[in-house]
Parts: C-alpha cells; structure tokens; sequence
C-alpha cells in the first residue's frame, strides 16, 4: 500500500512537473525527492536499511544502501490518514498505548506486512530509548542483522573516539552488504554533498529569520528531519537549492510566506503529522507563522572529506536533541531570540519521554525570557484521539494571550 | 563534607547499574534513593506524566527533602526517564553534587572500553567530591568486597529459591534495600557472619529522612512471620523495592522464588570475573555483563529479554511468571510482547501488572495475583 502510494506520488509529481516545469515550486520538488526514496525503499535492488533517527545517511547512501528511519514510516501513514489500521494491530499485540505512536506505528505496518523486508537494521541510542527498542523489535521481526550506534551523551575525546569507530565500522559492514569494499573517494564525494547541503540549510534557516519571513507554515514542515535522509546525493542539494532560491525570491520582493504575518512562532519537536486544520487556522484567522521549528536547525560543522568519521560523531553528539535538557533548552531559546517570535508551540506527543518528557523545563526556559508556551496535549501520529474543537480553544486564547502582550520583537 | 549515620559521607544513586565499587573506593557509602515514602507529588511541575513513576518518585523525594545528607547523587544515563532525572535534579535544587554517567547499551568491546572512561571521569568527580584522590589499589579492594557482598546475597538467594530463607522473598528484599541504604559498611564486614543474615544493619535508621518509617529490626520480625510456601513464581521487571510486595505476593499464595528486577537480583549481582588488568576496564565489563535490564541489548540477538526470561523462570523451577513493569517504561513495555510470545510458547504462563511504584497500586492488584496463583494451583 505504502509502496504504491509512493510510486504514485512520484508519477503525479513528474508528470505535472513534465507539462508545466514552470510551476517546480521547492515544496513539489521535495515532495518528489521523497516519493523518490519511499520508491526505492519499496523495489528490490539496492539493499534496504531500517535505522534510528540519527543515522548517518550520507554514509549509508555513499556505500549505495537505500536508508530511512523507521519513524519516517509512522510519520507517512499518518499523513496519509491510515496510521490506525497499524496502531491497533500493535496494540492487540500487546504494545502499550503508553508508548510513541511513531513506534507502534512502525511496528504494526511491520506485522502487517506494510514494510519492506529490509537487508539490516541501524539502531541509534538517540534520540529516545523507544526508538532503539523499536529498531530491536523490527530485527527480530524481520529477522534481519541489527547494527546499534552508541551515541555518547558529551563531545568527549573518548565519546568521539567510540561513535567515529563505530561508523566506520558500519560503512565497511554498509559496503559489503551492497556488495563492496569501502571506497574512501565515494565517501568523501558524499560528504561534499552533505556540507553543500548543509551550506544552503544555513542560508534558508538564516531567510526564514527576517521579518516578515518569507516562510509559510508548511514551507519548511518536516524540513530539517527529512533532509538528512537525502544527504550525501544530488537529490538532497537539489530540494535545499530550490527552497533557499524560492525563499530568496520572496524575500527579495519583500513577500512574506503568511501575508500581513502578525504572530511568530517556534514550534518545538514534531510537527502533526496527520491531517488537521491547525495550520490553516494560524494563516488564516491569525496570520501566524511558525518561522521556526526546533528540527530546522543546523547544529554541526561541515565535515572533513578526508577525515569524516570523527566529524560525523560529532554532528550526531552535538545534537541539542542528545544531552542534558539544558543545553537544548538554551539552544531553544537561542533559537527564539534569534527568530524573534512570540510564542512557543508545543506539542506534548505522547509517549515521548524525549520532548514530552521535559515540557516543565522547556516551559520555565521560557518563562524567564518573557515568551509564553503553549503545551498541546497531542498525539503527532495517532489521531483517534485528536480533538478539532479542544486544539482551537486553547489555540485560540493562545493566540489572545499573545496578541496582548508586548511584542518582544518591537 | 556530608555524613550520614557511618563516618562517611552518603553518595546517592537511582540505577542498579551505578558502579558502587567505585563509590565505596571513593570513600562514600552508596545511597539508593528508592522510589517510595510519602512525599507530595510535585515531579510534574518539571517532568511530564507520561515518565517513569521511578524517576518521578525519586524526584518527588528530592523536591521535599526527604533524602538524608547526600555528599553528591551520580546517575547513569540508562534510559530516557533516567536522563531527565538529573536535567528536573538541576533545576529542583541546583546547589547539589551531581554527575550523569553515560552508560553504553551494549557489551561490545569499544562499549566496555568507553564506559571505563566514563568511569574514571566520574573517579576524578568523586575525587573532587572527597577531597581525596582514589588510587587504583582502593578500587581493586573494593571491588573485592563489594564480590563478597554479592556472594552473600547469591547465598541468600540460593536460600530462598530452596525455600529456606525466613520470611521469604520479603525479607531478602528488606535485606537488600537495607545494605543500598546506609548499612553497605555494616553488611560489608560479613553480611552472613552474623546469627541473622537478614539483620543487616547494626543500627537504626536515620531519623531525618525515615521518619514515621518503622525501624528495619521490627519490619523484619513481621515478615518473618510470613509462610513460606505456596506456588513458585519467577518476578521480573525494573523496580519493586518495597518489601510488603512480595508479602502480597505470598499472602496470596505465590512464593518467589527468584527475581530479576532493577532494586532485586540486579542490584548486588557479582561482578563477572575479568581477565582486564585495568580495574575500571574490569569493573566496565563486570557492570555492563551482569544479568541486563531490558534498557541493554545484545545486537547479535535481537529479542534476547525474551529468552533471558525464559532461562531464568525455567532455571529457579518457576510455574509462572510475573511481569511487574512500571507505568511508561519504555525499555520494558518495548520487550513485553517478545517476552509474552516466548512464555507462551514455553507453556509459562504470564502475569503483568503494571505499577507506579506506590503501595496501593499494588494491593490493587491482589485480586489479579490470587486469580493467576489460583489458576496456576489448577495447572
Ligand atoms: S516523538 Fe519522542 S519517543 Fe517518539 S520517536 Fe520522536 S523522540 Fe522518540
Ligand atoms: S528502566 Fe524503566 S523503570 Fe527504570 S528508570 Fe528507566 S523507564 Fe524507569
């Protein structure tokens, strides 16, 4: 079902893009790209790998394995409204509701036959426990070699030293499983790639800054999680080329993504991935924007082609996501001064004890800088419990609470 | 510097995999902050609902003070509710010693070697902490003491899976939260030596922190009232420190005969012998290769909670077991459908129940236990 979506949506997307190249706006050409990769995810040929979310995938698309993380799939069939089907299937197997619905996602379309058999499974300490269980749960359901990177919680001489041994050691395992010998070359062209993109990353986050931002709600929603799917290639410069260019434009012709922005917002974590008339709402009867999310963020240098094993280490480690709450609580509000905003969305998805876990002290980071948060209890994948009239309401008086304050960017 | 009811001063911890060989070289006693007493739920203001309700209690704890004299707490990143402990700590009371450990998920060999450095990194904290520096010598003793503790506890063990042990599984768990809470010295002159194993402690407990608390000399005397007989079950899960558990669990007809919980069998487990002539080295493989919570994982066999389970129910001569898992733990609740599948298939029947770490939350679930002793009794 997934499969075939997929080939779908990249048929539909080639095919407009074929009879009107005019209209490539950088929102279709990312939705290409990934449609692209759910494709090769789903056809036989080159070898698959379900990981964690801070998986290396320039490293894993250098050795030529098509990778994705598992979640990615939770986050699809959310989207495509069909995230329930799954939930249940897990739950009856016993997977307690209490935990991610990323997760029980995943692990129901697994048992439902909704996921390609991968060729190994990458699991990452970070950035939840839940995740490593997941991609533990997946290897024994498919059977398949599971591989685990041990992300330190410090940028430790020895921390770094563990995490770049450990990827080099998951690149040569990578390149034997599509049927070759590490080539240091290729893995170096793939790193170029990756610190173009990351290069165009910074210039579209530093757009996204000015007031107004040329920036809609749903311009860069996934933007920063997905991305990094599509490092290392071509396809990953091409979607950030065409969002940096496309928000140059606006902002060069002094348009705003949300015409007459009133409100800005940080939006923490995950957004909603099921449909849902939230972001409609902040446009159209508040004029609000979120011109930031916690993932749009780059957090590392650009990586050393000669040398990327300890750089890559270092990009996972320096993760706000990894760490004390503290520092990525301070790198939350470096982010909202920065940005300028108002107010903080947050949604407390539950069973996460990564974001969710932390609500209070992200709540009292901002209560010292003056910006109000808005806790949503939500769940970002499972929307059987999701409730319209609950979200405006409180989104609502949110929105009234800001518009009668002073604005901290006046 | 901090003391408490030894001449040395009191180092809190929160998980069974802290290394407290280490802290004993260091010249602290280890102080388990167990999730129990009655203090005010208050945890949420930092942390959201869905944590743990170990980590929550233990915050409850700190946030009202009811903690003795701590020179300083070390964590271990075990898990994420275990990581949000010291980030909610910080910010509760921000004048306290703390130190997060970073705690590999596997045994591999760089995960050991890693984990040793974590471990003298926290080796020059606890020095900071003293005042004094811990020579290697000292940590290589007190490895060796610390073996012998585990080895009365084994004993102790062996005792209760023979149903020997007076008062049962209750009394053994008395016993342990005893020497994790203050008495390690007492228990580490000869735990066994004594007329009553189960008497740990020769003294009583601190007043600051106990109050109300009864004293362990007459909880030990109730419980040791307590038949030991009945159906034998094998427990496991993550914490169940509270002794009048396992009371219930025999009231209602099961006899423990084993466990494999986080403030149980994991928390004095020996140290496997290593060949590592590094002590830290030494103690990493030792603390990472004991008998693992659900939070560590063997890459080369995905699922492998389950089987240990399996192993270690079929192993103590168990006819069920019990799951007791508490609320949103992850690590846990992950494992449990594996677990359920290969019990099932083992013909072991299973029990869950699920917790958050109070009393009552337990005596709730009596009806369950005798209803799973019952059906067990008919098998
Ligand atoms: S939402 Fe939280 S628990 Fe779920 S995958 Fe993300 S970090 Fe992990
Ligand atoms: S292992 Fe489970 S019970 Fe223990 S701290 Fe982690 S979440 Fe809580």
């Amino acid at each position: 079902m997934i499969g075939e979506y997929f080939s779908g949506l990249a048929h539909d997307i080639e095919g407009k893009l074929a009879a009107e190249p005019g209209a490539a706006s950088a929102r279709k050409i990312f939705a290409l790209e990934v449609a692209r990769l759910g494709v090769r995810l789903y056809s036989p040929g080159r070898p698959v790998a379900w990981c964690g979310v801070l998986a290396p995938f320039d490293l894993l698309n250098a050795v030529g394995v098509t990778s994705c993380f598992a979640e990615f799939v939770g986050a699809m069939l959310a989207g495509m409204g069909a995230a329930s089907a799954p939930l249940e299937g897990a739950e009856q197997a016993g997977y307690a509701a209490d935990t991610c619905a990323y997760h029980r996602a995943v692990v129901g379309a697994a048992m439902q036959g909704m996921m390609p058999v991968p060729d190994f499974l990458v699991a990452t300490t970070t950035p939840c426990t839940g995740g490593l269980a997941a991609i533990e749960n997946l290897a024994r359901l498919f059977r398949r070699d599971l591989l685990v990177l041990q992300i330190p919680r410090a940028e430790t001489e020895a921390g770094v030293r563990f995490l770049a041994g450990q990827l080099e050691r998951l690149a040569r395992f990578a390149a034997g499983r599509a049927g070759a010998q590490l080539d240091p070359q290729c893995v170096a062209a793939a790193v170029d790639l990756s610190n173009v993109t990351r290069a165009l990353m910074v210039e579209i986050y530093d757009l996204a800054r000015r007031v107004p931002s040329p920036v809609s709600n749903r311009d860069l929603a996934n933007f920063g999680i997905v991305v990094p799917l599509l490092m290392g290639t071509q396809a990953g410069v091409d979607v950030a080329r065409a969002t940096r260019d496309e928000l140059a434009a606006r902002a060069r012709d002094g348009k705003s993504g949300v015409p007459g922005e009133r409100f800005r917002l940080l939006w923490v974590q995950n957004r909603i991935q099921f449909p849902n008339p939230l972001l409609r709402l902040l446009e159209d009867e508040y004029r609000a924007v979120i011109v930031v999310d916690e993932l749009n963020d780059v957090t590392w240098e650009p990586i050393d082609p000669a040398d990327p094993f300890p750089g890559m280490a270092r990009r996972a480690i320096g993760l706000p996501l990894n760490g004390p709450a503290e520092r990525r609580v301070a790198r939350l509000r470096q982010l909202a001064t920065e940005y300028r905003v108002d107010g903080i969305i947050q949604p407390c998805h539950w069973g996460c004890r990564q974001g969710t876990g932390i609500r209070g002290l992200v709540q009292r980071g901002f209560q010292e800088l003056g910006i109000p948060v808005l806790n949503l209890e939500v769940d970002c994948i499972d929307a059987r419990s999701f409730s319209e009239g609950q979200l405006r309401t409180r989104l609502e008086a949110f929105l009234e609470l800001i518009a009668g304050r002073p604005r901290v960017r006046a | 510097m901090v003391r408490g009811m030894t001449d040395r001063a009191l180092v809190g911890f929160a998980c069974a995999y802290t290394p407290l060989p280490l802290l004993d070289a260091a010249g602290f006693v280890p102080w388990r902050i167990l999730p129990v007493g009655d203090a005010p739920d208050q945890a949420g203001h930092l942390l959201h609902d869905n944590l743990c309700p170990h980590v929550k209690r233990i915050l409850d704890r700190a946030m009202a003070a009811d903690l003795p004299p701590l020179a300083g707490i070390v964590f271990m990143s075990s898990c994420d509710a275990m990581r949000r402990l010291p980030d909610a700590w910080r910010v509760a009371r921000p004048h306290d010693r703390l130190a997060l450990v970073d705690l590999p998920v596997s045994t591999a060999d760089d995960a050991v070697e890693y984990f040793a450095a974590e471990l003298r990194a926290l080796a020059g904290t606890l020095a900071e902490w003293h005042g004094s520096p811990v020579p290697d010598e000292r940590l290589v003793e007190a490895m060796r003491r610390y073996d012998g503790l585990a080895a009365s506890a084994a004993e102790l063990r062996a005792r209760l899976a023979r149903a020997e042990l007076p008062g049962g599984a209750a009394a053994l768990q008395a016993a342990l939260n005893d020497v994790t809470t203050g008495g390690w010295e007492a228990a580490s002159r000869g735990w066994l030596a004594g007329p009553d194993p189960l008497r740990v402690l020769d003294r009583r407990p601190s007043a600051s922190f106990a109050a109300g608390e009864e004293t362990v000399d007459s909880r030990l005397s109730t419980l040791n009232a307590l038949p030991v007989s009945g159906v034998p079950v094998f427990v496991f899960g993550n914490v169940l420190p509270d002794p009048e558990a396992f009371a219930l669990f025999e009231s209602c007809g099961a006899r423990v005969v084993a466990d494999d919980l986080c403030t149980g069998a994991r928390v004095l487990a020996s140290l496997a012998p290593a060949a590592d002539a590094d002590p830290y080295v030494r103690l990493a493989r030792g603390l990472l290769g004991r008998s693992p919570c659900a939070r560590t994982i063997d890459p080369a066999h995905p699922g492998r909670a389950a089987t240990l389970v399996l192993d270690a129910a079929r192993a103590c001569g168990a006819r069920g077991v019990v799951a007791h898992v508490a609320k949103f733990c992850d690590p846990y609740l992950a494992r449990l459908p594996a677990i359920r599948e290969a019990l099932r298939d083992a013909g072991l029947p299973l029990l869950v129940l699920e917790g958050d770490c109070t009393r009552r939350s337990l005596g709730q679930q009596r009806t369950r236990i005798e209803a799973f002793v019952e059906m067990l009794e008919r098998r």
